[in-house]
Protein backbone atom coordinates (compact mmCIF):
# COMPACT_ATOMS: atom_id res chain seq x y z
CA UNK A 1 0.00 0.00 0.00
CA UNK A 2 1.28 3.40 -0.88
CA UNK A 3 2.38 5.60 1.98
CA UNK A 4 1.60 9.27 2.60
CA UNK A 5 2.85 11.88 5.01
CA UNK A 6 0.93 12.71 8.15
CA UNK A 7 1.58 15.54 10.58
CA UNK A 8 -0.27 16.07 13.83
CA UNK A 9 0.50 19.39 15.46
CA UNK A 10 -0.66 20.73 18.80
CA UNK A 11 0.16 24.04 20.49
CA UNK A 12 2.72 22.12 22.52
CA UNK A 13 4.55 20.84 19.50
CA UNK A 14 4.43 18.17 16.88
CA UNK A 15 3.24 14.82 18.19
CA UNK A 16 3.50 12.85 14.98
CA UNK A 17 5.37 13.41 11.78
CA UNK A 18 5.85 10.44 9.53
CA UNK A 19 4.60 8.06 6.89
CA UNK A 20 1.30 6.29 7.26
CA UNK A 21 -0.80 3.94 5.19
CA UNK A 22 -4.12 5.52 5.97
CA UNK A 23 -5.77 7.82 8.49
CA UNK A 24 -9.32 8.14 9.77
CA UNK A 25 -10.38 11.58 10.96
CA UNK A 26 -13.36 12.80 12.99
CA UNK A 27 -14.60 15.55 10.64
CA UNK A 28 -17.36 17.92 11.67
CA UNK A 29 -19.55 16.49 8.91
CA UNK A 30 -18.77 12.93 9.83
CA UNK A 31 -15.84 10.59 10.09
CA UNK A 32 -13.79 10.11 6.96
CA UNK A 33 -10.78 8.14 5.88
CA UNK A 34 -7.86 9.40 3.86
CA UNK A 35 -5.51 7.40 1.68
CA UNK A 36 -2.58 8.60 -0.40
CA UNK A 37 -3.50 10.90 -3.32
CA UNK A 38 -6.65 12.16 -1.70
CA UNK A 39 -8.09 15.31 -3.28
CA UNK A 40 -7.30 18.61 -1.56
CA UNK A 41 -9.61 19.17 1.35
CA UNK A 42 -9.90 21.33 4.42
CA UNK A 43 -12.18 20.35 7.25
CA UNK A 44 -13.01 21.13 10.81
CA UNK A 45 -12.30 18.33 13.24
CA UNK A 46 -14.54 17.56 16.15
CA UNK A 47 -13.98 15.85 19.45
CA UNK A 48 -13.02 12.31 18.62
CA UNK A 49 -10.24 9.96 17.73
CA UNK A 50 -7.77 10.07 14.86
CA UNK A 51 -6.69 6.55 13.87
CA UNK A 52 -3.78 5.90 11.57
CA UNK A 53 -1.88 2.86 10.35
CA UNK A 54 1.83 3.29 10.59
CA UNK A 55 4.15 2.04 7.90
CA UNK A 56 4.95 -1.05 10.02
CA UNK A 57 1.26 -1.93 10.14
CA UNK A 58 0.69 -0.84 13.75
CA UNK A 59 -2.49 1.02 14.43
CA UNK A 60 -2.20 4.17 16.53
CA UNK A 61 -5.02 6.27 17.94
CA UNK A 62 -4.88 9.91 18.97
CA UNK A 63 -7.70 11.39 20.99
CA UNK A 64 -8.29 15.06 20.13
CA UNK A 65 -10.64 17.76 21.35
CA UNK A 66 -10.97 19.91 18.25
CA UNK A 67 -8.99 21.21 15.34
CA UNK A 68 -8.57 21.41 11.60
CA UNK A 69 -7.23 19.19 8.91
CA UNK A 70 -5.72 20.01 5.56
CA UNK A 71 -5.41 17.15 3.13
CA UNK A 72 -3.62 17.30 -0.16
CA UNK A 73 -2.15 14.79 -2.56
CA UNK A 74 1.07 14.24 -0.65
CA UNK A 75 0.39 15.25 2.89
CA UNK A 76 -2.23 15.36 5.62
CA UNK A 77 -1.76 18.06 8.24
CA UNK A 78 -3.84 17.98 11.40
CA UNK A 79 -3.79 21.11 13.51
CA UNK A 80 -5.41 20.23 16.81
CA UNK A 81 -5.91 22.03 20.11
CA UNK A 82 -5.21 19.14 22.40
CA UNK A 83 -4.23 15.56 21.76
CA UNK A 84 -3.29 12.41 23.61
CA UNK A 85 -1.65 9.58 21.68
CA UNK A 86 -2.53 5.98 22.45
CA UNK A 87 -0.19 3.47 20.93
CA UNK A 88 0.56 -0.15 21.70
CA UNK A 89 4.17 0.48 22.59
CA UNK A 90 3.28 2.76 25.45
CA UNK A 91 4.20 1.10 28.70
CA UNK A 92 1.73 3.19 30.60
CA UNK A 93 -1.31 2.70 28.45
CA UNK A 94 -3.79 2.98 31.29
CA UNK A 95 -2.45 6.39 32.18
CA UNK A 96 -2.67 7.51 28.56
CA UNK A 97 -6.22 6.22 28.40
CA UNK A 98 -7.17 8.23 31.46
CA UNK A 99 -5.55 11.35 29.99
CA UNK A 100 -7.39 10.80 26.71
CA UNK A 101 -10.72 10.39 28.46
CA UNK A 102 -10.31 13.49 30.57
CA UNK A 103 -9.28 15.46 27.46
CA UNK A 104 -12.41 14.31 25.63
CA UNK A 105 -14.65 15.08 28.57
CA UNK A 106 -13.24 18.59 29.00
CA UNK A 107 -14.49 19.75 25.59
CA UNK A 108 -17.63 21.67 24.84
CA UNK A 109 -18.89 19.14 22.31
CA UNK A 110 -22.30 17.53 22.68
CA UNK A 111 -22.67 14.73 25.18
CA UNK A 112 -23.32 12.12 22.53
CA UNK A 113 -20.17 13.06 20.64
CA UNK A 114 -18.13 12.82 23.82
CA UNK A 115 -19.71 9.51 24.78
CA UNK A 116 -19.01 8.09 21.33
CA UNK A 117 -15.40 9.23 21.47
CA UNK A 118 -14.90 7.90 24.99
CA UNK A 119 -16.31 4.49 24.11
CA UNK A 120 -14.05 4.38 21.10
CA UNK A 121 -11.05 5.16 23.27
CA UNK A 122 -12.09 2.42 25.69
CA UNK A 123 -12.36 -0.05 22.85
CA UNK A 124 -8.91 0.85 21.61
CA UNK A 125 -7.62 0.48 25.14
CA UNK A 126 -8.92 -3.09 25.27
CA UNK A 127 -7.29 -4.05 22.02
CA UNK A 128 -3.78 -3.49 23.34
CA UNK B 1 40.55 55.89 60.33
CA UNK B 2 36.82 56.42 59.94
CA UNK B 3 37.37 56.75 56.25
CA UNK B 4 39.02 53.33 56.10
CA UNK B 5 36.12 51.65 57.79
CA UNK B 6 33.64 53.37 55.53
CA UNK B 7 35.38 52.18 52.39
CA UNK B 8 35.54 48.66 53.72
CA UNK B 9 31.82 48.68 54.39
CA UNK B 10 31.15 49.98 50.92
CA UNK B 11 33.20 47.20 49.37
CA UNK B 12 31.18 44.67 51.30
CA UNK B 13 27.90 46.10 50.15
CA UNK B 14 28.95 46.25 46.50
CA UNK B 15 30.13 42.67 46.71
CA UNK B 16 26.74 41.65 48.02
CA UNK B 17 24.99 43.44 45.19
CA UNK B 18 27.27 41.68 42.79
CA UNK B 19 26.23 38.34 44.21
CA UNK B 20 22.55 39.21 43.79
CA UNK B 21 22.89 40.41 40.23
CA UNK B 22 24.93 37.38 39.32
CA UNK B 23 22.31 35.07 40.77
CA UNK B 24 19.56 36.90 38.88
CA UNK B 25 21.53 36.52 35.70
CA UNK B 26 21.85 32.78 36.22
CA UNK B 27 18.15 32.41 36.99
CA UNK B 28 17.22 34.36 33.88
CA UNK B 29 19.47 32.35 31.63
CA UNK B 30 17.94 29.13 32.92
CA UNK B 31 14.42 30.46 32.43
CA UNK B 32 15.33 31.77 29.01
CA UNK B 33 16.33 28.32 27.87
CA UNK B 34 13.00 26.90 28.96
CA UNK B 35 11.00 29.69 27.34
CA UNK B 36 13.01 29.43 24.16
CA UNK B 37 12.16 25.75 23.94
CA UNK B 38 8.48 26.54 24.44
CA UNK B 39 8.62 29.20 21.76
CA UNK B 40 10.26 26.82 19.34
CA UNK B 41 7.54 24.24 19.81
CA UNK B 42 4.72 26.76 19.47
CA UNK B 43 6.20 28.23 16.32
CA UNK B 44 5.40 25.10 14.30
CA UNK B 45 1.74 25.34 15.20
CA UNK B 46 1.57 29.04 14.41
CA UNK B 47 3.23 28.50 11.04
CA UNK B 48 0.84 25.72 10.03
CA UNK B 49 -2.17 27.71 11.13
CA UNK B 50 -1.09 30.71 9.09
CA UNK B 51 -0.51 28.45 6.11
CA UNK B 52 -4.03 27.11 6.35
CA UNK B 53 -5.58 30.56 6.62
CA UNK B 54 -3.58 31.67 3.62
CA UNK B 55 -4.88 28.80 1.58
CA UNK B 56 -8.51 29.38 2.45
CA UNK B 57 -8.20 33.11 1.93
CA UNK B 58 -6.64 32.35 -1.42
CA UNK B 59 -9.56 30.16 -2.34
CA UNK B 60 -12.09 32.79 -1.35
CA UNK B 61 -10.22 35.41 -3.28
CA UNK B 62 -10.22 33.25 -6.37
CA UNK B 63 -13.88 32.43 -6.16
CA UNK B 64 -15.22 35.97 -5.90
CA UNK B 65 -14.28 39.10 -7.76
CA UNK B 66 -14.61 41.53 -4.87
CA UNK B 67 -11.93 39.78 -2.90
CA UNK B 68 -12.45 38.19 0.45
CA UNK B 69 -15.83 38.87 1.92
CA UNK B 70 -15.37 38.14 5.57
CA UNK B 71 -15.66 40.31 8.64
CA UNK B 72 -12.12 39.46 9.72
CA UNK B 73 -10.62 40.51 6.44
CA UNK B 74 -12.44 43.74 5.63
CA UNK B 75 -9.94 46.51 5.59
CA UNK B 76 -11.03 49.73 7.23
CA UNK B 77 -9.23 52.62 5.56
CA UNK B 78 -10.11 55.16 8.25
CA UNK B 79 -10.47 53.44 11.57
CA UNK B 80 -12.42 55.31 14.22
CA UNK B 81 -11.60 53.23 17.26
CA UNK B 82 -8.41 51.26 17.68
CA UNK B 83 -7.64 48.77 20.41
CA UNK B 84 -4.02 48.56 21.43
CA UNK B 85 -3.05 45.49 23.40
CA UNK B 86 0.47 45.65 24.78
CA UNK B 87 2.62 43.31 26.79
CA UNK B 88 5.19 44.34 29.37
CA UNK B 89 6.86 42.41 32.14
CA UNK B 90 5.55 42.17 35.69
CA UNK B 91 8.99 42.88 37.06
CA UNK B 92 11.69 45.40 36.38
CA UNK B 93 15.47 45.12 36.44
CA UNK B 94 15.60 44.20 32.79
CA UNK B 95 17.17 47.23 31.17
CA UNK B 96 15.07 49.14 28.71
CA UNK B 97 12.77 46.22 28.04
CA UNK B 98 9.59 47.70 29.45
CA UNK B 99 10.27 51.33 28.67
CA UNK B 100 10.81 50.52 25.00
CA UNK B 101 7.39 48.95 24.74
CA UNK B 102 5.80 51.83 26.60
CA UNK B 103 7.57 54.28 24.34
CA UNK B 104 6.23 52.57 21.25
CA UNK B 105 2.71 52.52 22.68
CA UNK B 106 2.97 56.23 23.38
CA UNK B 107 4.11 56.87 19.83
CA UNK B 108 1.17 54.87 18.51
CA UNK B 109 -1.26 56.76 20.69
CA UNK B 110 0.16 60.06 19.46
CA UNK B 111 -0.09 58.91 15.86
CA UNK B 112 -3.71 57.86 16.20
CA UNK B 113 -4.67 60.95 18.19
CA UNK B 114 -3.36 63.07 15.35
CA UNK B 115 -5.86 61.44 13.04
CA UNK B 116 -8.69 61.75 15.55
CA UNK B 117 -8.84 58.08 16.24
CA UNK B 118 -10.06 56.93 19.60
CA UNK B 119 -7.55 54.63 21.24
CA UNK B 120 -8.41 52.04 23.83
CA UNK B 121 -5.58 50.48 25.76
CA UNK B 122 -5.39 47.00 27.15
CA UNK B 123 -2.34 46.24 29.25
CA UNK B 124 -0.75 42.96 30.17
CA UNK B 125 2.00 43.17 32.77
CA UNK B 126 2.42 45.21 35.92
CA UNK B 127 5.07 47.58 34.63
CA UNK B 128 2.96 48.89 31.78
CA UNK B 129 -0.08 49.21 34.00
CA UNK B 130 1.89 51.14 36.61
CA UNK B 131 3.22 53.56 34.04
CA UNK B 132 -0.12 54.43 32.48
CA UNK B 133 -1.86 54.62 35.83
CA UNK B 134 0.81 56.99 37.11
CA UNK B 135 0.27 59.20 34.09
CA UNK B 136 -3.49 59.05 34.50
CA UNK B 137 -4.12 57.40 31.18
CA UNK B 138 -7.16 55.21 31.16
CA UNK B 139 -6.71 51.49 30.63
CA UNK B 140 -9.59 49.36 29.42
CA UNK B 141 -8.21 46.14 30.68
CA UNK B 142 -5.42 45.19 33.05
CA UNK B 143 -3.95 41.76 33.42
CA UNK B 144 -1.23 40.95 35.91
CA UNK B 145 0.58 37.64 36.10
CA UNK B 146 -0.03 36.53 32.54
CA UNK B 147 3.22 37.83 31.13
CA UNK B 148 5.31 35.91 33.64
CA UNK B 149 3.47 32.64 33.03
CA UNK B 150 1.76 32.55 29.63
CA UNK B 151 -1.39 30.47 29.76
CA UNK B 152 -3.29 29.69 26.60
CA UNK B 153 -6.74 29.78 28.15
CA UNK B 154 -6.21 33.13 29.81
CA UNK B 155 -4.63 34.62 26.73
CA UNK B 156 -7.49 33.36 24.59
CA UNK B 157 -10.08 34.78 26.98
CA UNK B 158 -8.39 38.16 26.95
CA UNK B 159 -8.05 38.46 23.21
CA UNK B 160 -11.44 37.00 22.34
CA UNK B 161 -13.04 39.76 24.35
CA UNK B 162 -11.21 42.24 22.16
CA UNK B 163 -12.06 40.26 19.04
CA UNK B 164 -15.74 40.23 19.95
CA UNK B 165 -15.68 44.00 20.18
CA UNK B 166 -14.15 44.03 16.73
CA UNK B 167 -16.77 41.74 15.22
CA UNK B 168 -19.61 43.76 16.72
CA UNK B 169 -18.15 46.87 15.15
CA UNK B 170 -17.11 48.56 18.37
CA UNK B 171 -13.51 48.74 17.24
CA UNK B 172 -12.10 48.88 13.75
CA UNK B 173 -8.63 47.62 14.36
CA UNK B 174 -6.65 45.66 16.90
CA UNK B 175 -2.94 46.20 17.30
CA UNK B 176 -0.68 44.13 19.50
CA UNK B 177 2.59 45.61 20.73
CA UNK B 178 5.25 43.60 22.49
CA UNK B 179 8.98 43.40 22.83
CA UNK B 180 10.00 40.25 21.02
CA UNK B 181 12.93 37.94 21.27
CA UNK B 182 15.47 37.91 18.45
CA UNK B 183 18.47 36.25 20.05
CA UNK B 184 20.34 36.17 23.35
CA UNK B 185 21.44 39.78 23.06
CA UNK B 186 18.78 41.43 20.94
CA UNK B 187 15.14 42.25 21.51
CA UNK B 188 12.96 43.90 18.98
CA UNK B 189 9.70 45.78 19.36
CA UNK B 190 7.01 44.06 17.37
CA UNK B 191 3.80 45.72 16.34
CA UNK B 192 1.27 43.36 14.81
CA UNK B 193 -2.06 44.19 13.36
CA UNK B 194 -4.18 41.35 14.65
CA UNK B 195 -7.51 42.25 13.12
CA UNK B 196 -8.46 42.84 10.39
CA UNK B 197 -6.04 40.30 9.02
CA UNK B 198 -3.54 42.05 6.87
CA UNK B 199 -3.91 40.38 3.50
CA UNK B 200 -0.81 42.09 2.19
CA UNK B 201 1.22 40.01 4.60
CA UNK B 202 -0.25 36.73 3.47
CA UNK B 203 1.16 34.93 0.50
CA UNK B 204 -1.90 34.82 -1.65
CA UNK B 205 -0.41 34.13 -5.02
CA UNK B 206 0.41 30.51 -4.76
CA UNK B 207 -1.22 28.39 -7.40
CA UNK B 208 -2.85 25.38 -5.86
CA UNK B 209 -2.69 22.18 -7.78
CA UNK B 210 -6.27 21.13 -7.28
CA UNK B 211 -9.59 22.55 -6.28
CA UNK B 212 -9.76 22.95 -2.53
CA UNK B 213 -12.78 21.36 -0.97
CA UNK B 214 -14.00 22.77 2.30
CA UNK B 215 -16.04 21.03 4.92
CA UNK B 216 -18.45 22.24 6.39
CA UNK B 217 -19.48 23.49 3.02
CA UNK B 218 -19.58 27.18 3.70
CA UNK B 219 -16.24 28.93 3.85
CA UNK B 220 -17.24 31.37 6.54
CA UNK B 221 -17.78 28.82 9.29
CA UNK B 222 -14.37 27.32 8.83
CA UNK B 223 -12.61 30.60 8.25
CA UNK B 224 -14.21 32.16 11.32
CA UNK B 225 -13.15 29.25 13.47
CA UNK B 226 -9.67 29.38 12.03
CA UNK B 227 -9.28 33.11 12.45
CA UNK B 228 -10.50 32.92 16.02
CA UNK B 229 -7.89 30.32 16.77
CA UNK B 230 -5.29 32.29 14.87
CA UNK B 231 -5.96 35.43 16.89
CA UNK B 232 -5.89 33.53 20.17
CA UNK B 233 -2.73 31.81 19.24
CA UNK B 234 -1.00 34.98 18.09
CA UNK B 235 -1.74 36.47 21.49
CA UNK B 236 -0.39 33.41 23.27
CA UNK B 237 2.68 33.25 21.12
CA UNK B 238 3.37 36.95 21.67
CA UNK B 239 3.25 36.34 25.40
CA UNK B 240 5.85 33.60 25.09
CA UNK B 241 7.95 35.69 22.77
CA UNK B 242 7.77 38.59 25.18
CA UNK B 243 8.73 36.39 28.11
CA UNK B 244 11.77 35.08 26.25
CA UNK B 245 12.75 38.64 25.40
CA UNK B 246 12.25 39.69 29.02
CA UNK B 247 14.58 36.99 30.26
CA UNK B 248 17.22 37.77 27.68
CA UNK B 249 16.98 41.48 28.50
CA UNK B 250 17.28 40.76 32.19
CA UNK B 251 20.21 38.47 31.59
CA UNK B 252 21.99 41.22 29.75
CA UNK B 253 21.14 43.89 32.31
CA UNK B 254 22.28 41.71 35.16
CA UNK B 255 25.45 40.77 33.33
CA UNK B 256 26.26 44.43 32.89
CA UNK B 257 25.43 45.11 36.54
CA UNK B 258 27.74 42.31 37.67
CA UNK B 259 30.58 43.66 35.55
CA UNK B 260 30.01 47.15 36.89
CA UNK B 261 30.00 45.90 40.44
CA UNK B 262 33.26 44.08 39.83
CA UNK B 263 34.85 47.26 38.54
CA UNK B 264 33.54 49.22 41.47
CA UNK B 265 35.03 46.75 43.92
CA UNK B 266 38.34 47.11 42.15
CA UNK B 267 38.25 50.91 42.37
CA UNK B 268 37.20 50.85 45.97
CA UNK B 269 39.98 48.41 46.85
CA UNK B 270 42.55 50.75 45.33
CA UNK B 271 41.04 53.59 47.28
CA UNK B 272 41.10 51.52 50.44
CA UNK B 273 44.76 50.64 50.00
CA UNK B 274 45.67 54.22 49.37
CA UNK B 275 43.86 55.36 52.49
CA UNK B 276 45.55 52.62 54.51
CA UNK B 277 49.01 53.62 53.28
CA UNK B 278 48.24 57.22 54.00
CA UNK B 279 47.28 56.49 57.56
CA UNK B 280 50.46 54.44 58.08
CA UNK B 281 52.59 57.22 56.68
CA UNK B 282 50.96 59.77 58.95
CA UNK B 283 51.47 57.53 61.94
CA UNK B 284 55.14 57.01 61.09
CA UNK B 285 55.71 60.71 60.68
CA UNK B 286 54.10 61.30 64.04
CA UNK B 287 56.34 58.73 65.75
CA UNK B 288 59.50 59.99 64.08
CA UNK B 289 58.79 63.61 64.85
CA UNK B 290 57.98 62.63 68.42
CA UNK B 291 61.36 60.93 68.74
CA UNK B 292 63.12 63.92 67.14
CA UNK B 293 61.64 66.27 69.68
CA UNK B 294 62.81 64.11 72.60
CA UNK B 295 66.45 64.33 71.52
Amino acid sequence: MELMKLEIITPNGMIFDGEVKQVTLPGSEGEFGVLAHHATLVSLLETGVIVYDRADGREVAVAINSGYVKVDEEKTTCIVDGAVALSGDDTDISKALEAAKSLLKSTEASNTAIAAAVSKVEQIGKSF
Amino acid sequence: MANLKEIKRKIGSVKNTQKTTNAMKLVSSAKLKRTEELAKRSRVYAAKLTELIEEIAQKMQNSSAEGIDNVYFKDVPNPKVVDIVFITADKGLCGGFNSQTIKRVNQLIAKYKENDVKVRLRAVGRKGIDYFKFNNIELNDEVIGLSAAPDFKQAAALISEVATAYVSGETDKIVLVHNGYVNMITQEIKEDQILPIDTSKLELNKVSSSELEVEPDDDDTLLNALVKRYVEYTMYYSLIDSLAAEHSARMQAMDAATTNAKEMVKELTVKYNKARQESITTELIEIISGMESMK
